[in-house]
């Protein structure tokens, strides 16, 4: 069984280093597929990991080749963009990363992202674990290109703006065809406990409030040297934070 | 009876992937220079049955973790075999390396890929020759119009190397022969909802010579996802009485139109642009349109932002012609039906074509006939109707001096 789960937030809340912390959380308990679905958010970097091609390159790829008729007769086009999608998964020892990419351009992608569909499915049910770094939109969510959902955990700062913006994704998903499991809320760079105003917003807009972080004072060295931040201390607030939110959900 | 193998084999094992983690060695695929994969069918006399040949190191003599280059070269012989089968029975590689446990196959052709698990290789997997003689199992016992098998598995770069222009000649051979793959040669057709979502009553009628509106989903691709899916949202149109071959009306796709469009259409017209023309999506790739004052078309694609001589543009012409409608005389296409022979055969084809955008008649030079390819406006030569009248006049195009006769 593939458990997965997708985290998003508004940019700059901390979204994609507890992406990366949880992946390399679960890959102590298991296989991990990592799918970076923000094309701002460089997961690869926080994960320590090369950057081999994106699915969106090809996916554009795939169009130009169709256009040139340059792609062989008699193979299902299906085939060959699992093979493509294959190539571009930088595969590590416990962990794999797929990147998605920058989005659609203008023109039809009905049939190419059911393809993707069908192609990023039969390769997600080979890992224990799937995480999914979404960009606010979470337009693979939406699009279903990265498929069902377990869990999905929102991300905000303590704002009243983050905590909006967390509220409309829950709201967004659930209008979606795309199951979803559980929908939680984690507040990061807290000072102290969370604010009262916060913790009131969260609960008037319906938001299960699963764990706060402290402001994260081992951050800054990591991302100012360019060190994978994965390789924070195990007692930084963020490593607390996360290993906290794993054992809540049991993951 | 697979106890005289060292894996198992079976469909169960399809879509297992091998992570680099748990490789033991690899073949082919995107680190190794020279790889390709070919059947041949050949005469009863020239394939010994069953013979499996291993030129260069085998598994067990090659290092733990590495990337190799290699030639699978299958020769098949059956007294009912065709040679168009050799691409059909080529794709089994893909599927039964995919059955046997521990092995991992990927890709097509000069692009293939192979992996061998570690577990597997423990468990005995260790020689090119196993994986023959699974593969050899699986041909005979799966396909009965293959009466004689051998393999020979070539890891040596220099050979494989030497081997592969041959085998690439192969393969534009095949497709240019699946490429003159007509409606008269088949049975069935394709259809595709996939656009339904915001065009409710259209459905995709693909052929041999008529592709998705989008330009994604040809007949092959249609056929390998119903095989794939038969209960997915591409589906099988069985072509039934062909009705008019002019405009290509078939009885199975009029019935299709009539379930699929919600009674709303209840024929269709696959190559023609007026009366029952198909019906459009919304994310066609470009649009053909009639233009009154010359009595031809003009098509223009969806990357053209200027207008066109009849003044609209393809966004504004796009909303007009799809949304799953029969909108006559404008018809959403994909590019690339320019090029079957079939394209508006009824309307007079490339003949009727005035006008399209200079980029769209650069990249369809090879279709277009020497002696209209100058008789066609861009929009360099015209940015409306009468610019455009005029210049058809002045080139003499052939359909306005009565020259194409239709079929």
């Amino acid at each position: 069984m593939t458990t997965a789960i997708a985290i998003a937030g508004k940019g700059g809340v901390g979204k994609t280093i507890i992406a990366a912390l949880l992946i390399d959380l679960l890959s102590q308990k298991g296989i991990v597929l990592a799918v970076d679905a923000d094309p701002s958010a460089n997961l690869n970097l926080a994960l320590g990991l090369p950057l081999e091609g994106t699915v969106g390159g090809v996916r554009e790829e795939m169009v130009k080749d169709i256009q040139k008729q340059s792609l062989p007769t008699g193979v299902p086009m299906q085939d060959i963009l699992q093979g493509r999608i294959r190539a571009t998964l930088v595969e590590s020892d416990k962990v794999d990363l797929l990147t998605m990419g920058r989005p659609e351009g203008p023109g039809c992608y009905c049939a190419a992202n059911h393809m993707l569909r069908l192609s990023i499915g039969r390769l997600t049910r080979n890992y224990d674990y799937v995480v999914i770094d979404c960009e606010a939109g979470m337009e693979h969510i939406s699009r279903q290109t990265a498929g069902d959902i377990d869990v999905l955990l929102t991300i905000s700062d303590p704002t009243v703006r983050g905590i909006t913006a967390a509220a409309a994704m829950k709201e967004l998903i659930q209008e979606l065809r795309t199951k979803v499991g559980g929908v939680y809320l984690m507040i990061n760079r807290v000072k102290g406990g969370p604010p009262r105003e916060i913790k009131e917003a969260a609960d008037g807009l319906g938001l299960h409030l699963i764990a706060t972080i402290l402001e994260d004072p081992n951050l800054a060295d990591l991302e100012v040297k360019g060190i994978p931040l994965i390789q924070l201390p195990p007692d930084s607030p963020l490593q607390l934070g996360v290993r906290e939110i794993a054992d809540k959900l049991k993951l | 009876m697979t106890e005289a193998f060292p894996v198992d084999i079976g469909p169960q094992y399809e879509g297992d992937v091998i992570r680099k983690a748990d490789l033991y060695v690899e073949f082919g695929g995107p680190k190794a220079k020279s790889k390709f994969e070919l059947v041949t069918l050949n005469s009863p006399a020239e394939v010994e049955h069953g013979r499996i040949e291993v030129i260069g190191p085998d598994i067990f003599e090659l290092e733990e973790g590495g990337s190799y280059p290699l030639a699978i070269l299958i020769d098949v012989a059956g007294e009912r075999l065709e040679k168009e089968t050799e691409p059909v029975i080529e794709r089994r590689i893909h599927m039964y390396t995919n059955y046997i446990q521990g092995l991992y196959h990927m890709n097509q052709r000069e692009d293939a890929w192979v992996r061998l698990s570690k577990d597997a290789y423990k468990m005995g997997l260790k020689s090119l020759r196993d994986f023959g003689k699974i593969l050899i199992f699986l041909y005979t016992s799966e396909l009965s119009v293959i009466e004689r098998v051998a393999i020979t598995f070539i890891t040596d770069e220099k050979r494989v190397q030497e081997l592969l222009p041959h085998a690439l000649e192969v393969y534009h051979a095949r497709d240019e022969r699946l490429k003159g793959l007509r409606e008269e040669d088949v049975d069935q057709f394709y259809g595709c909802v996939l656009c339904q979502s915001f065009a409710p009553t259209h459905a995709c009628i693909i052929t041999p010579e008529r592709l998705s509106l989008c330009g994604a989903i040809n007949w092959f691709d249609g056929r390998a996802a119903y095989q794939l899916d038969p209960e997915g949202p591409i589906f099988e149109v069985p072509k039934g009485e062909l009705l008019d071959p002019v405009k290509g009306e078939y009885s199975g796709a009029n019935q299709v139109i009539a379930e699929r469009s919600l009674g709303q259409y209840n024929r269709v017209y696959l190559h023609s642009a007026f009366e029952h023309p198909h019906t459009s999506c919304g994310c066609f790739q470009s649009i053909c349109f009639y233009i009154p004052e010359v009595d031809g078309f003009g098509v223009v694609h969806r990357d053209f932002a200027g207008k066109t001589p009849i003044g609209a543009s393809f966004s504004t012409m796009a909303g007009n012609t799809g949304g799953g409608r029969q909108a006559e005389g404008s018809l959403g296409m994909a590019l690339e039906y320019m090029r079957s022979p079939k394209f508006l055969r009824a309307d007079g084809g490339l003949y009727r074509v005035m006008w399209m955008p200079k980029e769209i008649k650069e990249r369809y030079r090879d279709v277009i006939p020497e002696n209209l390819y100058d008789k066609i406006a861009t929009e360099e030569n015209a940015t409306n109707t009468d610019e455009l009248v005029e210049f058809v006049d002045k080139v003499g195009h052939p359909w306005l001096r009565g020259e194409v006769e239709l079929p």
